[in-house]
């Protein structure tokens, strides 16, 4: 049996129960709240750059009365309907600085005896055109989607190999597509465009609940720009050439919401800031009362034959463990808020949110664990330097 | 051995300058055992102070076995305490999260020890009629018992001085003489080196050598 400073330091920990808790609390509430804050921060900005790839398109074009139905569908997912005439395709096309463009009919799926699942976007593309579909299905299927064949979305309650009936059409489901965080794709069915009118037009001897979609009518076209412009000076170009149509580009939505957002989620992260501010003046002034509480004790060690970085060391002990073990509990409890709370935090900052990648979500637990242990070494600092500086004697007679 | 020359200690209180030792010079062989008399103030428990190199004298030297206390490094200066010297405190001195084997095993943390520590602890509880109170914490312990506990403490690094400030201040007789008869014995058997502040005058007849402060000056008996 051997008596060691890190067991005297345990000891310590424990002879204030309550003052050494709430001192790992504080740590466990900056360190959670900074953990949180930035997992969301990064998991918000990897599910829009996620979600813009897969999108594969610079400009969406939507009727002009529909910006801001196209911009939710985009941000939030929201399941809504807008049509103009396909004749858009082709003005579009002929456009400066347009190097490609696709179609997609957008259709709405309810539950009145027409399909299996409601509220899901049918999403009828452009195989020949593609840029969202076709690249994975070359990727993954190696083949293309026969005429009842659907791609269904992450979130989409179905496997490969299922059923689904939409207006009276069944399908089978050839694949799902990997999680991107937007809903947008998440939570939409894929469906080639012919697949998708002959679903309308048979929707009407088919479904209690017809369609009436015309032939030539389409949701949105899909642009993809010439490297050699800018994204915004095309979409300026559409507007002016092509008449009742808004260019909604991909880029500007998403840094104009993550700018929003981030400028929210910057207020929390200051207010974590001057937690973390005041935890460490708290921390600060309660070692500063633990050591003038000791300061006999200190004195005692000092006259045994501990030196002055032996005590230095038993206070930065006690306060990096404290620290570590706060950091630990508030990494721990956020990680657990955040996974728990995963949709209703995506409800509330209305974006995609996708779990940040593994190498990145460990380097962000680094970090908050790392800034927690310096938390309270930062905070002790001064007054372990002060006790191990006391005179032995001193800290023998002014701590009776 | 213990060569003081000198040595002035002066504190400032209230704006005034009070000198707690005054010019103290003294030589104390190996093995002696010497008491410090004196009234409460004059001086007494600053001096062991300075003797264990526990504060720095304002002018003057405290020589131990050939070295000059204060011209060594603060660590050189601590590993010497840890190796040498000891002390028996008029107050209760124990750690409070620490039970009695444990606290009279703690000199043993700030140094490097051969041997089973934790059974020469024991055994110095035993001695003091502790053996069976070695798991007690300080508070589970009379404060009788808790001086005991730090007299057997003094004794677990084999020191070559022990600097006792009223060691038997609040105890009963029989302890009292049990822990003066431990000090003659290990003064006799080890040739520990005592020196012994007290203003009890019985206590202090029983040392080979009495010396009285006064205002800070010594004088022989």
């Amino acid at each position: 049996m051997n008596i060691s400073i890190f067991g005297i330091a345990k000891r310590n920990l424990k002879r204030k129960f309550f003052r050494s808790a709430a001192i790992a609390l504080s740590v466990a509430v900056v360190a959670g709240t900074l953990f949180s804050i930035t997992t969301v921060m990064e998991s918000v900005e990897l599910s829009i750059r996620r979600g813009t790839a897969r999108l594969g398109a610079d400009i969406m074009v939507v009727p002009a009365d529909s910006e801001q139905k196209a911009r939710a569908t985009l941000l939030a997912g929201d399941v809504t309907t807008f049509y103009m005439p396909s004749a858009v395709i082709d003005s579009v096309k002929r456009i400066k600085g347009v190097a490609s463009v696709s179609p997609q009919i957008f259709i709405a799926s309810t539950t009145y005896d027409c399909c299996d699942i409601a509220d899901l976007r049918l999403i009828g593309f452009d195989p020949a055109t593609d840029l969202t579909i076709t690249p994975w299905l070359k990727e993954r299927l190696n083949r293309e989607l026969g005429p009842n064949e659907i791609l269904a979305g992450r979130e989409v309650a179905r496997d490969a190999g299922q059923k689904m009936k939409f207006y009276g059409n069944s399908f089978i489901v050839a694949g799902t597509l990997e999680s991107t965080g937007m809903r947008f794709i998440d939570n939409s069915v894929f469906m080639p465009i012919q697949s998708a009118r002959r679903m309308i037009s048979e929707s009407v001897s088919k479904s209690k609940n017809p369609l009436s979609i015309a032939e030539d009518r389409i949701s949105a076209v899909l642009v993809q720009v010439d490297p050699a412009y800018l994204p915004a000076q095309v979409a300026i170009y559409i507007e002016r050439s092509v008449a009742d149509v808004k260019s909604v580009v991909s880029e500007e939505v998403i840094s104009s919401v993550r700018k929003q957002l981030f400028v929210l989620l910057k207020s929390i992260l200051m207010v974590s800031v001057v937690l973390w501010i005041m935890a460490l003046l708290m921390i600060g002034v309660i070692f500063s009362m633990i050591v003038n509480e000791r300061q006999r004790e200190i004195g005692l060690l000092r006259a045994m034959g501990a030196r002055r970085s032996t005590v230095f060391r038993l206070i930065m002990l006690e306060a990096a463990s404290l620290s570590a073990l706060g950091g630990v509990i508030g990494i721990a409890v956020g990680g657990v808020l955040l996974f728990s709370f995963k949709s209703l935090i995506r409800a509330a900052i209305h974006v995609p949110y996708l779990w940040p990648e593994p190498s990145r979500f460990a380097l962000l637990i680094s970090v908050s664990l790392a800034l927690a242990f310096l938390t309270g070494i930062a905070a002790a600092l001064y007054p372990a330097a002060r006790s191990s500086r006391m005179e032995p004697f001193e800290a023998i007679r002014k701590g009776a | 051995m213990i060569e003081i020359k000198g040595i002035t200690k002066t504190y400032r209180a209230g704006g005034e300058i009070f000198k707690a030792v005054d010019g103290v010079s003294l030589s104390i062989d190996k093995g002696e055992l010497m008491s410090i008399v004196g009234h409460s103030g004059s001086g007494k428990t600053t001096l062991l102070s300075l003797i264990g190199g526990l504060t720095r004298p304002d002018s003057g030297t405290v020589v131990i076995g050939g070295t000059d206390l204060w011209s060594i490094s603060d660590n050189e200066l601590s590993a010497f305490r840890n190796k040498k010297i000891n002390f028996v405190y008029q107050f209760a001195s124990l750690i409070p999260t620490l039970t009695a084997l444990e606290n009279v095993m703690l000199p043993t943390a700030f140094g490097k020890w051969d041997g089973n520590v934790a059974a020469k602890a024991e055994e110095l509880l035993g001695m003091v009629r502790l053996g069976d109170k070695l798991n007690n914490y300080p508070s589970q312990l009379s404060g009788g018992q808790q001086r005991r506990v730090a007299i057997a403490r003094a004794f677990i690094n084999d020191p070559e001085i022990v600097l006792a400030d009223e060691p038997t201040g609040d105890l009963d007789e029989e302890t009292e003489a049990d822990i003066f008869q431990l000090f003659h014995r290990f003064n006799s058997e080890k040739g520990v080196t005592f020196i012994i502040v007290t203003h009890n005058k019985e206590l202090a007849a029983n040392t080979r050598r009495q010396v009285r402060m006064v205002h800070g000056v010594l004088g022989e008996g």
